[in-house]
C-alpha cells in the first residue's frame, strides 16, 4: 500500500474488486493452489468420465489362458485389449472403475454438501436471527443433540433405519444413491447451522443492520437481503473443507457396503472387494481407488484452508 | 462446581433420553421393521405377521412401546437379539465385546499422543525450518488418508511384503498370550490414531506459538529463565487447554474410526457389531448400540470439560465467583 500511494496510483490499487483482493490472497499460499488446481482435476474427471474412461465400467473381460482375473496392470484379455490399471475380480477394467467411481463419489460428495448447506444455513439464519428467542433455543437444542452422535455412527445407524438399497415410501421410490446423499446431508447440516448462526449473530450488531431497521425494512428483507450475502465467505469455506469429510464418510460408508451397491462403480466398494486378494498380491486393486480417495480430501483440504486464509486474514494470522 | 456437575449430568442424561428416543422412532417409523427381518418369504402370511408383531410387542403405539424399552433398559435390560444372535440378550453382546473396542480406542489414543506431542513441540521449537515442514507434510498425509486404506497399505506392507502374521486380524485376550495380543492389536491402533496424532499435533504446534507471543513469555525470557524451563512451564501448560479441547473431540471421534478399523482387521467390537446389526436388520441390537455411543460420547466431552478446571484453576464452573 505505501508503495502504491508514493506511485500516485492510490486510487487504482483502493478500487480493487473484491474478487481481486481474494485471489491476490489466495495464491500467496502455494499449497492452496496446489489444492486448487487437484480439485479441478476431480471436476474434470467426474465431468469428462464417459469421454476419458477407455472401456464400460461394468463390462466383463475373460483373462487369457494362464492367467486369471483379477490381472495385473498393463495386462492384456483374450482380445487383446489392453488394462492400463489392470482388471478387477470379476474382469473390468480398473482403471474405468476408478473414473466413473470418482464421477459418483462427487456426484454424492456435492449433493449431499448441498442438501446440508441448505438445511442448515436455513436452520442456523432463524435461530442466529431469533436469538435468544425460544425459536433460537429449540434449534440449538436440536443441533446439540444431532452432534452428540459419533457422525459415521449417525450414518450408519440411519442407513440401519433406512435399509441397504433404495427405499419405498408408499408410492414414492427413493433411489439408493439419493439416500445416502440425504443420510449424509442429515448427519452433517448441524455443522452449516452454527457456523451460520454465529456469523448472523456477528453481522446483526453492525450498524448497517441498524441502518436497515431504520429505513423500515422488514425483518425477513434485512436476514436474506442484508445479512445472508455477508454470511456466504465462512459458508463456502465450510463447505470445501466439510466437502473433504463427505468425500471420507461417503467412501467409508462404501467400504463398509452400507453406501453404493454393486454393480455401480465406486472406489469404496472396489477398496472392500480388494481386501480379499491383498495376500494375493493384488496391490493395484486397492491401491488406484485408496489413491484417488487420499488425493481428493487433501485436495479439498487445502483448498478449503487456503479459502479461509483467503477470505478470513483476520483468523488466518492468528492461525500461523 | 457441584452444581455444575449436576447440572452437567442432567443434560447428559437428558440428551441420552433424546437421542434414545429419536432412534427409537427412526427404527420403527420404517415399513416393515422388525418383522420383515424375521419372516422368510415362503412362510410370509398374515397371521404369522399379526401374532409376531403382538409378541414383540409392536402393536403398543409407539410411545407406550418406547416407555417398555426404557422401562426394560433402567433394569439393565436392553432388550433381546432378533435375528444375528437370535435370541441372546443384547446387554451381554454388547458387554463382550465393549472390552475390545476400549481396548483398541485406549491403544490408539496413546500413540496418538505419543506421536503428537513430540512432532507438536519439535515443529513449534523449529518452525518454518526443516522438522516443522516435515511434521507438517506428515499431518497433511495422516489427515487426508482414510483409515481403511491406511489399513490396507500397512496390511500389505507388514502381512504381505515383510510376511509376519501383523494386521491378519482377529483378537487375542492379553491374559492368553499378551504376545499375540500386541501383534493383533498394535496395526489397528496405528490406524485409528493417525489422523488424531496428526490432528493433535497442529494445534499444539498453532497454540504452542500463540502462547509463545505473550507477555508473561517475554517477561520470563527478559529474567533470564533457562529456554528449556520456559517452554515446559510457560509455553506448554498455557497451550494445554485448546489441545485438551481437540484431543477430547478426537476420542469422541474415536467410535467412528474404531467402526472402520475393527471391520477391516476382523475385530470383535462394537463397531464390526453395529455393522453386522444393520447388515441383519437386528433394530434392538442396532439400536442399543447407538444409543451406547451417544453415552460415551456424553461421558468423554464432561470428561474433557473438568480438566480444563485442572488446567486453568481460573476456569470456574456455572458462574461461581
Amino acid at each position: 500500500m505505501a508503495r502504491e500511494i508514493q506511485s500516485g496510483e492510490y486510487e487504482l490499487g483502493a478500487h480493487r474488486t473484491l474478487l481481486q483482493e481474494f485471489w491476490r490472497n489466495f495464491r500467496r499460499n502455494k499449497l492452496s493452489l496446489i489444492g486448487g488446481i487437484i480439485v479441478l482435476f476431480y471436476a474434470v474427471l467426474a465431468v469428462l468420465a464417459p469421454l476419458i474412461a477407455p472401456y464400460d465400467p461394468i463390462k466383463q473381460f475373460d483373462a487369457p489362458r494362464g492367467m486369471r482375473n483379477p490381472m495385473p496392470p498393463l495386462s492384456h484379455d483374450v482380445d487383446g485389449h489392453l488394462f492400463l490399471l489392470g482388471t478387477d475380480k470379476f474382469g473390468r477394467d480398473i482403471l474405468s472403475r476408478a473414473i466413473y467411481g470418482t464421477r459418483t463419489l462427487l456426484q454424492v460428495a456435492v449433493g449431499s454438501i448441498s442438501i446440508a448447506m441448505l438445511i442448515g444455513v436455513a436452520m442456523g439464519a432463524l435461530a442466529g436471527y431469533k436469538a435468544g428467542t425460544w425459536v433460537d433455543e429449540l434449534l440449538m437444542r436440536a443441533v446439540d443433540i444431532m452432534l452428540s452422535f459419533p457422525s459415521l455412527v449417525l450414518a450408519i445407524a440411519l442407513v440401519g433405519a433406512f435399509g441397504i438399497g433404495k427405499i419405498r415410501i408408499g408410492p414414492f421410490t427413493v433411489s439408493n444413491i439419493v439416500k445416502i446423499m440425504l443420510v449424509i446431508a442429515i448427519t452433517y447440516s448441524p455443522r452449516f447451522a452454527r457456523v451460520t448462526r454465529a456469523v448472523v449473530l456477528q453481522e446483526m450488531a453492525k450498524d448497517y443492520v441498524a441502518a436497515a431497521r431504520i429505513t423500515g425494512a422488514s425483518g425477513a428483507r434485512i436476514l436474506l437481503a442484508e445479512i445472508l450475502p455477508n454470511t456466504i465467505p465462512p459458508i463456502i469455506v465450510q463447505a470445501s473443507l466439510m466437502m473433504a469429510t463427505t468425500i471420507l464418510t461417503t467412501s467409508s460408508l462404501s467400504f463398509l457396503g452400507l453406501g453404493l451397491q454393486p454393480p455401480r462403480p465406486s472406489l469404496g466398494l472396489m477398496l472392500n472387494e480388494a481386501r480379499d486378494y491383498l495376500f494375493w498380491g493384488a496391490w493395484w486393486y486397492a491401491v488406484v481407488p485408496g489413491g484417488l480417495i487420499t488425493l481428493a480430501i487433501l485436495g479439498f483440504n487445502l483448498l478449503g484452508d487456503g479459502l479461509r486464509d483467503a477470505l478470513d486474514p483476520r483468523q488466518a494470522r492468528r492461525r500461523r | 462446581m457441584r452444581a455444575y456437575l449436576i447440572k452437567r449430568l442432567f443434560f447428559g442424561v437428558l440428551t441420552l433420553l433424546v437421542t434414545s428416543f429419536l432412534i427409537f422412532l427412526l427404527l420403527r417409523v420404517i415399513p416393515g421393521g422388525p418383522v420383515d427381518s424375521l419372516i422368510e418369504e415362503e412362510w410370509d402370511d398374515p397371521v404369522l405377521r399379526e401374532q409376531l408383531r403382538h409378541e414383540l410387542g409392536l402393536d403398543l403405539p409407539l410411545h407406550l412401546q418406547y416407555a417398555r424399552w426404557l422401562g426394560k433398559v433402567l433394569r439393565g435390560d436392553l432388550g433381546v437379539s432378533l435375528v444375528l444372535y437370535q435370541g441372546e440378550p443384547v446387554g451381554r453382546i454388547i458387554l463382550a465385546r465393549f472390552g475390545v473396542t476400549a481396548q483398541l480406542a485406549l491403544l490408539a489414543l496413546s500413540i496418538a499422543l505419543a506421536v503428537a506431542f513430540p512432532a507438536g513441540i519439535v515443529s513449534a521449537l523449529w518452525r518454518d525450518r526443516l522438522p516443522d515442514h516435515l511434521f507438517r507434510l506428515l499431518a497433511l498425509g495422516g489427515i487426508s488418508t482414510p483409515n481403511f486404506f491406511l489399513g490396507i497399505a500397512l496390511i500389505v506392507a507388514f502381512g504381505v511384503g515383510l510376511g509376519r502374521s501383523w494386521g491378519v486380524g482377529g483378537y487375542v485376550p492379553f491374559g492368553e498370550d499378551p504376545w499375540g495380543w500386541l501383534l493383533h492389536l498394535l496395526l489397528p491402533a496405528v490406524v485409528l490414531g493417525t489422523d488424531h496424532a496428526a490432528t493433535i499435533s497442529r494445534m499444539l504446534r498453532a497454540s504452542m506459538l500463540e502462547a509463545a507471543g505473550r507477555e508473561f513469555v517475554l517477561t520470563a525470557r527478559a529474567m533470564g529463565v533457562p529456554r528449556g524451563e520456559i517452554v515446559v512451564r510457560d509455553v506448554l501448560r498455557t497451550a494445554m487447554i485448546p489441545v485438551v479441547t481437540v484431543i477430547g473431540n478426537s476420542a469422541g471421534a474415536l467410535l467412528d474410526g474404531a467402526v472402520i478399523t475393527e471391520v477391516l482387521f476382523r475385530l470383535p467390537g462394537l463397531g464390526s457389531l453395529l455393522v453386522q446389526g444393520v447388515y441383519a436388520r437386528d433394530l434392538p441390537l442396532v439400536q442399543a448400540v447407538v444409543v451406547i455411543a451417544v453415552g460415551i460420547r456424553i461421558v468423554v466431552n464432561l470428561i474433557v470439560d473438568l480438566t480444563y478446571g485442572f488446567l486453568d484453576p481460573r476456569i470456574r464452573y456455572g458462574g461461581e465467583r
